[in-house]
């Protein structure tokens, strides 16, 4: 996997396993891989990897339990609130990216209308899945 | 238990140049430490002071509080770039050698690397290319079960597939509480598996820091970072 150097590899880790529980990848109360075993799939270093998991422990997404391992917590208002953040975060990104080009509110949402229709094939291939 | 290597005041001439000016730097825990710096810096100097191989620097290098250097010597596992070995021995001669060499060479470990790494045990030194015999080197560095693994320059001149391997194996191979420092002029292939970075500039340590502290400090990248403490020093136009 590739990381941007410019952003901590901590927090890129940390988007990469939230993206993968709000698509569902992992579902409430799944076990996460070992600690080693994801520092080799994402190529990045095992204590890279525990500050990660040490951020989403404290925030509550991931439980770890002595012994067993780590899981995806199953508390639904947590997921909730996790998907409600990723989504304003992502929003936010995009929102902020066209204001700079002076895109009016009402233009965004025209733009962004047309894109998603144009979406159209894309949208099928991911309704597969 | 951690591991602790801590460098004093460590000076060292050849032939009146000096190379390295007043050293000092603890690295502790179980990290991996990128140390960085131009072709000529000091960088293979200060592993080879680290290692007890160069001799006669003033100043202090201990490991776990140890000083004495067949003991540090026993904690510290240097790359060797077999060079004093003769060409026309097999990969799995050189294995043997270092298992008569190293009592903490770990036979079982070695062979899941080698596997790993497509090693053909029954080829000889002088029919290895560039990145095989790096492949090679890394297997038999990491086999040994020691507190300091010191890995020089192992990514130099080496094709980015073989480097993926590489770099897969230090991260699945290397001991839990061991300390690692990796020297490289070139950063950005190893910038993710970096926990530290520590730059030999000007024959001394101009930074000693943490890889994610540069990104959130600085928004730069560890390689624009590196490259930034050369400022206009180095730009022609």
């Amino acid at each position: 996997m590739e990381f941007d150097d410019k952003v901590p590899i901590y927090y890129q880790i940390k988007t990469v396993i939230y993206d993968r529980i709000i698509a569902g990848e992992l579902a409430p109360g799944d076990k996460l891989p070992a600690v080693r075993q994801l520092a080799v799939s994402l190529t990045v270093n095992v204590n890279t990897v525990q500050r990660a998991l040490r951020e989403m422990i404290a925030e509550g997404v991931v439980i770890s339990q002595r012994g067993r391992g780590n899981f995806v917590t199953d508390d639904p208002q947590i997921i909730e609130r996790l998907r409600e953040r990723l989504i304003t975060q992502y929003l936010k990104q995009l929102y902020d990216q066209l204001h700079r080009l002076r895109i009016s509110d009402e233009q965004m949402i025209d733009e962004l209308t047309a894109y998603i229709e144009g979406q159209g094939d894309s949208n099928d291939n991911n309704a597969k899945n | 238990m951690t591991t602790t290597l801590k460098i004093e005041n460590l000076t060292y001439r050849r032939n009146l140049k000096k190379i390295l000016t007043d050293v000092s730097l603890t690295l502790s825990g179980d990290k991996i430490v990128g140390l960085l710096g131009e072709n000529g810096a000091g960088k293979t100097t200060l592993m080879r002071l680290i290692a007890g191989v160069a001799k006669n620097a003033k100043g202090m290098v201990s490991v776990n509080e140890e000083t004495a250097l067949p003991t540090r010597k026993r904690l510290i596992s240097f790359s060797n770039p077999l060079g004093g070995l003769s060409a026309s021995l097999k990969i799995t001669e050189v294995k043997s050698f270092c298992q008569r060499v190293y009592p903490d060479f770990d036979e079982q470990k070695y062979d899941q690397m080698s596997s790993f790494l497509n090693l053909d045990e029954s080829q000889r030194l002088s029919a290895l290319s560039k990145g095989t015999r790096e492949k090679l080197v890394i297997s038999l560095t990491l086999a040994r079960q020691a507190s300091v693994y010191l890995l020089d320059e192992p990514f130099s001149g080496i094709d980015s597939m073989s480097r993926k391997k590489i770099i897969n194996s230090i991260i699945q191979w290397k001991p839990a509480d061991s300390l690692m420092i990796i020297s490289d002029h070139y950063v950005s292939e190893i910038a993710p598996i970096l926990d530290e970075i520590v730059v030999i500039k000007d024959n001394t340590v101009a930074v000693h820091k943490a890889a994610d502290a540069i990104r959130e400090e600085s928004g730069q990248s560890i390689e624009d970072y590196y490259e930034s403490l050369y400022g206009e020093a180095d730009s022609n136009d």
